[in-house]
């Protein structure tokens, strides 16, 4: 008898199983994160200015709730994550927020003011400099000391 | 519309140095030097307009990001410190010349091809590896960096050099000669007075540059303003020390009449059907000593001098 139970058990499991394999990822599941997820993803974007897209301190919260997001999602409806519909997801967004980062994944910006300084002051410097010795030079060439 | 005001100033640069090279007895230190000047001007727009036909306007080049356009920027970032660099040759010339070592014959022009040429690939080189280094963005377009001074530091520090020196000079000509030669000191004003026209109109752009009025109206005026100084410098330029010179003008004009006694002659020729081989005398065959001598002593937008004149000039006081 007891076997019998386990047998039925395990045949209402596979059912059970089954079952939800049928109703797992389907074409709903672009349409859910683009609901749900997108819709924050975008207002937390657009509360920054378009330049500060490329920096990824400032971004990287919004970034990973929206990672976050698909991955819930994805949980509820039976999805594995990642999957093909997620990667499609995330190359659109790319696409139009991070399209014209460089490469180092940082927001560009000036060096500190000590290495600045130095690099312009320099040049301004060896250009006095160079002046300087033209004019000398030319005055020489008179024979005019 | 920038492309165009390049164009534009490459063309008449173009003529200018046809001009100055044609006419052998326009020829004198001066010359030479405004025919680098012309030079780096023109490769300068070549530059440019290469830059913003192939970069500037093409965003999957800047989006492939290949190590030609940053060459390219380099070149132009050199290029536009040759242009300030030579206009500051031109006032240290004017400056040796007239109040240094007063009216010397001729002077070793080593140093200056080498402030003009050479020496404007040290800022080019510096800003390259700063931004290589600091602020790699995509071709090095973006302007809003900092390092950009890099270059345009010793760019504006050559200009007021430049302008110490032309006013100095003016103040040496109006104290100092104008009672005794009064005169020369004009001449010589004239001589000055395109210089001296030239560099605030070139250096005036990075001055006002990070002024821009608010006001609608202004800012449409500062717009154009600020698009001519920079766009059409080569024009100016070579309209201002070239078209503009009275002994470039005088030369045009003697050309224009021989070749109109030439034509005349040859059609009486024709006509009467002789075969004598005279024509008008050429008056640009006249020997080079005379106008390299107007040209040392001169250098002017003006006349003619005396000779007299010109040795009480030389045997006056010189200035140290």
């Amino acid at each position: 008898m007891a076997s019998v139970s386990w047998r039925r058990a395990l045949f209402f499991l596979l059912v059970v199983n089954l079952s939800v394999l049928t109703t797992a990822c389907s074409s709903h599941y672009g349409n859910a994160i683009e609901e749900f997820c997108l819709a924050k993803f975008k207002l937390d974007m657009e509360v920054l200015d378009q330049r500060q897209w490329c920096s990824w301190e400032d971004t990287v919260e919004s970034y990973g709730e929206l990672t976050n997001c698909t991955f819930l999602v994805a949980l509820k409806m039976n999805c594995f994550w990642p999957n093909r519909m997620v990667d499609e997801f995330f190359i659109r967004v790319h696409r139009h927020y991070f399209h014209d980062c460089s490469m180092s994944g940082r927001l560009l910006h000036d060096p500190p003011n000590r290495i600045l300084g130095p690099f312009i002051v320099v040049p301004i410097l060896v250009t006095l400099l160079m002046t300087a010795l033209v004019v000398w030079r030319s005055k020489r060439s008179e024979g005019i000391v | 519309m920038a492309i165009v005001g390049h164009a534009l100033s490459i063309v008449s640069l173009l003529i200018s140095l046809a001009i100055f090279f044609y006419f052998r007895s326009l020829s004198c230190q001066r010359i030479t030097l405004h025919k680098n000047l012309f030079c780096s001007y023109v490769l300068n727009s070549a530059f440019t307009i290469v830059n913003l036909i192939t970069v500037v306007n093409n965003p999957k080049v800047v989006q492939r990001n290949p190590i030609g356009c940053k060459v390219l920027h380099f070149f132009h970032m050199y290029m536009l410190g040759c242009n300030y660099f030579w206009m500051l040759c031109e006032g240290i010339y004017l400056h040796t010349l007239i109040v240094v070592a007063v009216f010397a014959e001729e002077q070793h022009l080593h140093w200056y091809y080498l402030l003009g040429w050479g020496f404007p690939l040290v800022p080019a080189s510096i800003h390259a590896v700063a931004r290589k280094k600091y602020f790699d963005d995509n071709c090095w377009m973006s302007v809003e960096t900092h390092l950009l001074y890099v270059v345009h530091g010793p760019i504006m520090a050559a200009l007021l050099v430049n302008l110490f020196f032309l006013l100095n000079i003016v103040r040496v000509l109006v104290t100092k000669l104008r009672d005794t030669h009064r005169a020369e000191s004009n001449m010589y004003m004239k001589a000055v007075r395109a210089t001296l026209i030239l560099v605030p109109l070139l250096g005036i752009q990075f001055v006002i540059f990070p002024w821009r009025p608010e006001n609608r109206l202004a800012g449409e005026i500062y717009d154009y303003i600020m698009h001519i100084l920079m766009h059409y410098q080569g024009l100016l330029v070579a309209t201002i020390f070239c078209f503009f010179n009275g002994e470039v003008q005088g030369a045009l004009k003697r050309q224009w009449m021989q070749y109109k006694a030439q034509w005349g002659q040859r059609r009486r020729e024709h006509c009467s059907m002789r075969s004598t081989s005279y024509t008008a005398t050429s008056i640009t065959e006249v020997p080079a000593f005379m106008y390299h001598h107007d040209c040392n002593s001169e250098h002017l937008n003006g006349k003619q001098t005396e000779d007299s004149e010109l040795v009480a000039l030389k045997t006056g006081e010189t200035y140290a």
